[in-house]
């Protein structure tokens, strides 16, 4: 009761405080993520350094990953190759460290296709319902009777090799869960008095589900984006060691333990450590990440898992 | 239970005929035509045209697609699934050569997650939020980001280098041999099983924690009965079906998993024989092993479904 002439007391005249910019909003907002799961920050910064390594890979790396050495073939770490070299000499930290990068642009670019076509997807078939939604789960059930890398390898092999194949096979095992997760949303949200409001102005259905819908779809999104860039980097890989990935020369992951395993009868440990590691830390720093992502934007799935 | 065991029957069959619809469009009509995967783009180019028509005409693929779906349907209800493009085997036969292999391994890997994830579970759900509940919690998070081939090639290399021991390469069958079979089968049922055991402990730990709470676990405590009695009378029993269910998905994702991890090792089963039809670009064996492993996906997703109707009466008859 106090509270109230205190408010009263606030002449009108008085100057409003600024209202705060987006950096500094944001600014805080890292603060208080931080504060709350520091775990989950430091996966954070692990997962940007990763990044960041991806995209000025041609500045870090030593040497070129992709010319042979004939001096060095098949040498154990050493001061000259730290992560020693491969059969022909190539460095293999320079491989690693370019390999984050087919790595990161794959999985990104998979994760983020594949969801935002299933979430337009299950946007439409949650909002307009009917027959379009009852086929349109069918469907979606049809494709979630492959296991995800499965359904990969049939993609990139028939579609024959090259990065946009295996962005396109990756993204298209992501569509089912963006367009169940989406379409779970959008049923609640349909109901809502809002969008009944905007019916009751006329608004168009495309309208609604553009300007009314969509915005309250953001944060699964996003959940759903860093929670699947693991099992994105895991398939990119699995495809790369099955022979269906980008093809070699390019240096990924999986191809490095494709090239260690094809070396001979025992592949050389450092050329099967140090990619694997790679692959390991990477999922390892983006799943805990979108976990902490997944915390901070939606409260209610706290310590679900 | 009838009637729910026959609808269930119906949407699979519904489901198997909606993935060989997608497999076939997969297969035969996304961008880039049947000889270009089996040639490569720089041996299409070597092919001169009449090559090309005769191939065309030899494989079936000059028909009608629609005829060609029907040819392809009537192959899988012979049995024979079509034949490769490379081997005089057909692959029905390879399935029954080499199928057995890799569903030892599936279900070898699925005890281990049992075995490892359950007890793990238990322990910690009984002192949640602990320093061994913490343990538990990271060695899970990082045995799923670990890649199983890559585990599996780590491990034969460990076992190289400090025991000079390898796992036979070629195996026999399991009643000619068992032993050779099982030095095959160990090191991917523990890799694949580690994956599952994760998610397992994952699973039963949230329901265990769910199920302590509920009036009839207070109950029994206040009868008198001991922590582990509880446990493994009252909370357990009610704590599985949903780990039921996950194995079930599990087992299904462990068939994929098997083709990397059965490449790492070497084992000769269904998985390497997909590697290899993948990289000899044999597209009727990769047609028919895709359709082939969603059906058995489909299928192990029925049963548990019908498994968990029959233990829970409340899923019956809702």
């Amino acid at each position: 009761m106090t509270s109230i002439p205190g408010d009263m007391s606030q002449s009108p005249s008085q100057p409003l405080p600024k209202p705060p910019s987006l950096l500094s909003r944001m600014w805080k907002g890292v603060r208080e993520f931080t504060r709350r799961s520091p775990m989950a920050a430091f996966w954070g910064v692990l997962s940007i350094s990763i990044v960041i390594m991806a995209i000025s890979a041609p500045i870090i790396a030593p040497l070129d990953p992709l010319k042979a050495d004939f001096r060095a073939m098949g040498k154990a770490p050493y001061e000259a190759h730290m992560f020693g070299t491969d059969q022909i000499g190539r460095d293999t930290l320079s491989r690693v460290i370019h390999g984050s990068r087919t790595s990161l642009i794959v999985a990104i670019s998979a994760v983020l296709l594949g969801t935002t076509l299933g979430s337009i997807w299950g946007l439409a078939s949650g909002f307009l319902g009917g027959r379009f939604d009852i086929i349109s789960q069918r469907i979606i059930e049809f494709l979630q009777a492959f296991p995800d890398l499965i359904l990969a390898m049939a993609i990139a092999m028939a579609m024959g090799s090259g990065t946009t194949t295996v962005i396109i096979a990756i993204a298209v095992t992501r569509i089912p869960f963006g367009g169940r997760v989406i379409r779970s949303v959008v049923l609640s949200l349909k109901e809502m008095s809002y969008v009944e409001a905007a019916r009751g102005l006329g608004a168009s259905n495309l309208r609604i589900m553009a300007l009314h819908i969509m915005p309250q779809c953001i944060a699964p999104f996003l959940i759903l984006a860093t929670t699947h860039l693991g099992v994105a980097i895991i398939i990119e890989a699995s495809l790369g060691f099955l022979g269906v990935g980008i093809p070699p020369p390019t240096p990924t992951w999986g191809n490095m333990l494709s090239d260690a395993l094809n070396s001979g009868l025992i592949p050389p440990w450092w050329l099967v450590l140090f990619p694997g590691a790679a692959i390991t830390i990477t999922v390892l720093a983006f799943n805990l990440f979108g976990d902490g992502i997944r915390d901070a934007l939606d409260p209610r799935l706290r310590g679900s898992q | 239970m009838y009637t729910y065991i026959v609808r269930r029957m119906g949407f699979g069959a519904l489901t198997v005929l909606g993935v060989s619809i997608i497999v076939f469009l997969i297969m035969r009509v996304m961008p880039g035509d049947p000889l270009t995967a089996i040639f490569g783009p720089e041996g299409m180019t070597k092919l001169t045209e009449a090559q090309r028509n005769s191939y065309m005409e030899e494989l079936g693929l000059t028909d009608p697609l629609f005829l060609q779906y029907i040819y392809w349907i009537g192959d899988i209800l012979t049995g024979e699934f079509g034949r490769s493009f490379f081997r005089a085997e057909s692959v029905g036969e390879m399935v029954i050569r080499r199928g057995p292999l890799t569903a030892q391994i599936a279900i070898l890997s699925v005890i281990f997650s049992w075995v490892i994830g359950l007890p793990v579970a238990i322990i910690s759900a009984m002192k949640p939020n602990s320093i061994i509940d913490n343990v538990v919690r990271f060695f899970s998070i990082i045995s799923i980001a670990i890649p199983g081939f890559w585990l599996g090639m780590l491990i034969i290399l460990g076992l190289l280098f400090w025991f000079g021991y390898r796992p036979p390469l070629t195996g026999a069958s399991l009643f000619e041999n068992p032993w050779t079979t099982f030095q095959m089968i160990i090191g991917p049922a523990i890799v694949l099983g580690l994956g599952q055991a994760a998610y397992i402990a994952r699973m039963a730990r949230s329901t265990l924690l769910e199920v302590i709470r509920e009036d009839y676990v207070r109950t029994a405590r206040a009868k008198g009965l001991s922590g582990k009695g509880v446990v493994r009378l009252h909370a357990l029993p009610n704590a599985l079906l949903p780990v039921i269910t996950l194995s079930g998905i599990l087992l299904g994702f462990v068939l994929a998993g098997s083709i990397p991890v059965e490449r790492a090792f070497g084992v000769p089963g269904l998985g390497f024989a997909m590697f290899t039809a993948v990289n000899e670009r044999d597209i009727f064996v990769m047609q028919n092993l895709v359709f082939l492993y969603a059906m058995v996906f489909v299928m192990l997703n029925i049963t548990v479904d019908i498994i968990i109707a029959w233990l829970d009466p409340r899923i019956r008859y809702s």
